[in-house]
């Protein structure tokens, strides 16, 4: 497939059928690998293909690799693309999680 | 390395032997990781097997990794556990497995080259993460890399600590922290790429009696976990799987370097003592805390020579008075009530210490070293000295000054230990008001000196290395002229005899703390006897030796033999009459000649 086509046909994928949220990283030293590795725990609950984008780069959430090596730092503006069956469910989880910083307090 | 193409081939390899002894096993690698992992390509009909390896090594991974959380839950609790998961889950991120095997498949990499490629791309994006806390982080992803490769690689155990099975531990290099906690029972022998006699691997092998060869080049490219090695520790040869008759080649040395090992240590608790009764003290030198034992277990008493460069040259900054106080108190207390010679700064030549900067001089030996170094820098000189007479009062102190050539040096020092001893009573401090001063022996002008500075001092120390390097006017590292430094020659007999006579005549005591004492076997030492030294001070490991060959001659024979000896012009014929001596009076110590001497 031209690699332009792709690009607009994921676009449209992405606008019209994905679920999509906006979230801030509220945690003092950003997404680090032990919350990496809690927000892998998180998206594996849901059946639905979880991915995140910062600036441009877009990778798979269930990888805490891939997470890890966004370097989400605080401050930082992600947007999460759920998509599957139970994709309501996974947004609203992933919202609040990253609202209430993980849970994690002041650390 | 890892590649079959070398199996079954013997390989020889030449290093630095620094602790004797033969070991015949196989190979354990510290730190597997950091050796090369090639990029060997793999056949087509290798795929699949290669993928199933690469799966085995991630189950073996997550088995290690799980033990390591139960470990860590009993010994610090439950919370401290937990992160051990994000290893775990590092362990079955999936990107990581399936770029894994895509890479096997395609590309036809092995397994270890694969995982490297595929986090690469991981490791550097956190190179390029601003937020120092985030990349930090990398270390717990290089964590789970490398027990993977190990594993993959055959090896399951990580660290010399974790070693359950009897191995020859082989290393790039082997620092303080690599040796922390290891079981001396399960390392057969060291070997390693880079070191001297006095690298750390060198200094606990000897101490633990364990055979060690260092300073092998290139070696760990050639090597893989499992293989079966020799390691001689005598000649300094390293074979690399051997072939069946060389294996027993080396067992029969294996047994004969036993069994004189054996017969040696029997002399443990007898005096070293000539057969006609001449009394002889021995001791040991020593680097570190932890070979103090030895120094005991191996029947020397005391130790005659502390070097403190070591200490020294592995701080990031000069030490101060409190951590050398602390030091030095151990050591005094652990050897009490034997004495022990700290032997003050001997830093220069080929011992330099990062902290005091870029030195280049034309020639470092003959340059600013030893007291030299420390009379031009007092504070560092006055901060030993306070520490030393501090543990002072912990035990039996002596102070030793090296590389003394002249006169003023001396009475500078000396002048220095007196202000530094009223200060510390000044300041209600307990110390030994009456230790023992003495200085090494190891220049030409200190022998000529001898008689003036025998005044001066409580005791002499020869240090044999320096003095034949001096008196012969050669370097001991150039072997184009290597024939000139011979401890044997004439000329070095002759300096010792004058040294122990100038010593006599005032009344001191006069030891030896060089490798003559045990240069070629019982050829060094049949002179020292012969002159009457006082004290002889080797390492641990070589005592035994030199107790057997004190206790199988008489003084008197071998007065004779000096004053033969004092009257020939070469070295050749020192060797002739002390070989002849051996073989018609006392063929029992054939054995310690090396057959290079007979010839």
């Amino acid at each position: 497939m031209n690699p332009s086509l792709r690009l607009d046909r994921r676009c449209k994928e992405m606008n019209e059928y994905m679920k999509k949220i906006k979230v801030k990283v509220v945690n003092e030293n950003g997404i680090h690998l032990r919350l990496a590795g809690e927000l892998v725990k998180n998206c594996s609950r849901f059946k639905s293909d979880v991915h995140i984008e910062k600036d441009f780069e877009r990778i798979n959430a269930k990888s805490i690799l891939s997470i890890a090596s966004l370097g989400a730092e605080y401050g930082a503006e992600l947007t999460i693309i759920v998509d599957g069956q139970d994709e309501d469910q996974a947004v609203s989880l992933l919202a609040d999680l990253f609202k209430s910083g993980f849970s994690e307090g002041t650390e | 390395m890892f590649s079959d193409k070398f199996a079954g081939k013997e390989l020889i390899f030449n290093g630095i032997p620094v602790s004797p002894g033969i070991a015949i096993g196989t190979v354990f690698v510290v730190h597997l990781d950091e050796l090369a992992v090639t990029d060997n390509k793999i056949d087509e009909d290798e795929v699949e097997g290669e993928i199933e390896k690469f799966r085995e090594a991630l189950r073996q991974t997550g088995e290690e990794l799980k033990k390591v959380k139960e470990t860590l839950a009993e010994d610090m609790g439950d919370e401290h556990a937990r992160i051990m998961d994000t290893h775990l889950m590092i362990l079955a991120d999936n990107m990581m497995i399936k770029d894994t095997e895509k890479c096997i498949k395609t590309e036809k990499a092995n397994a270890a080259y694969a995982l490297g490629k595929v986090l690469k791309k991981t490791f550097e994006s956190f190179a390029r993460m601003d937020d120092q806390y985030l990349s930090e982080r990398a270390e717990d992803i290089h964590d789970v890399k490398r027990r993977i490769v190990r594993n993959l690689l055959g090896q399951t155990q990580e660290g010399l600590k974790e070693l359950r099975r009897k191995a020859v531990v082989v290393a790039k290099n082997l620092t303080p922290s690599d040796t922390v906690g290891f079981d001396r029972k399960y390392v057969e022998a060291f070997v390693s790429d880079i070191g001297g006699s006095t690298s750390h691997a060198a200094i606990i092998a000897r101490s633990h009696g364990i055979p060690a060869v260092v300073g092998l080049g290139n070696f760990t490219h050639n090597v893989r976990p499992n293989d079966n090695i020799i390691v001689d520790g005598i000649t300094g040869q390293v074979v690399l799987r051997p072939e069946k008759n060389t294996i027993k080649l080396y067992e029969n040395a294996r047994e004969k370097f036993k069994e004189m090992e054996k017969e040696l240590l029997t002399l443990k608790d007898y005096p070293a003592i000539t057969l006609d009764e001449r009394k002889f003290e021995l001791s040991g030198n020593v680097e570190t805390l932890d070979e103090i034992d030895d120094v005991v277990s191996h029947g020397a008493k005391g130790i005659g020579l502390f070097r403190t460069e070591y200490f020294f040259i592995t701080s990031p900054s000069p030490p101060g008075e409190e951590t050398q106080y602390r030091y030095y108190r151990d050591v005094v207390k652990q050897i009490a009530p034997e004495s022990v010679i700290i032997r003050t700064l001997d830093v220069g030549g080929d011992k330099i210490a990062d902290w005091i900067g870029n030195i280049e001089e034309a020639n470092p030996f003959m340059g600013w070293r030893g007291i030299r170094f420390t009379l031009s820098r007092k504070d560092i000189f006055r901060s030993q000295l306070r520490a030393i007479y501090r543990a002072s009062a912990h035990g039996n102190v002596r102070i030793m000054f090296p590389m003394i050539s002249v006169m003023e040096e001396v009475l500078t020092a000396k002048q220095i230990c007196n202000e530094v001893k009223e200060d510390l009573l000044k300041e209600r401090y307990k110390i030994d008001e009456d230790v023992k001063i003495g200085v090494m022996i190891e220049t030409p002008s200190a022998v000529i000196l001898a008689r003036h500075i025998a005044k001066e001092v409580d005791f002499f120390s020869i240090g044999s290395n320096d003095l034949v390097q001096y008196t012969m006017a050669v370097d001991r590292g150039n072997s184009r002229i290597s024939y000139l430094y011979d401890p044997l020659h004439p000329v070095i007999i002759r300096s010792i005899r004058d040294t122990v006579k100038a010593a006599r005549e005032e009344g001191i005591k006069v030891g030896l703390c060089g490798e003559m004492a045990v240069s070629e076997g019982a050829l060094g030492m049949l002179p020292l006897i012969g002159m009457g030294l006082d004290e002889i001070s080797a390492p641990s490991y070589l005592i035994p030796e030199i107790k057997k060959i004190i206790r199988s001659v008489t003084f008197d024979e071998t007065r004779s033999l000096v004053r033969k000896i004092l009257r020939r012009a070469t070295a050749s014929e020192v060797r002739e009459l002390l070989c002849n001596f051996i073989i018609e009076k006392r063929p029992e110590l054939k054995k310690f000649i090396p057959k290079v001497s007979l010839k």
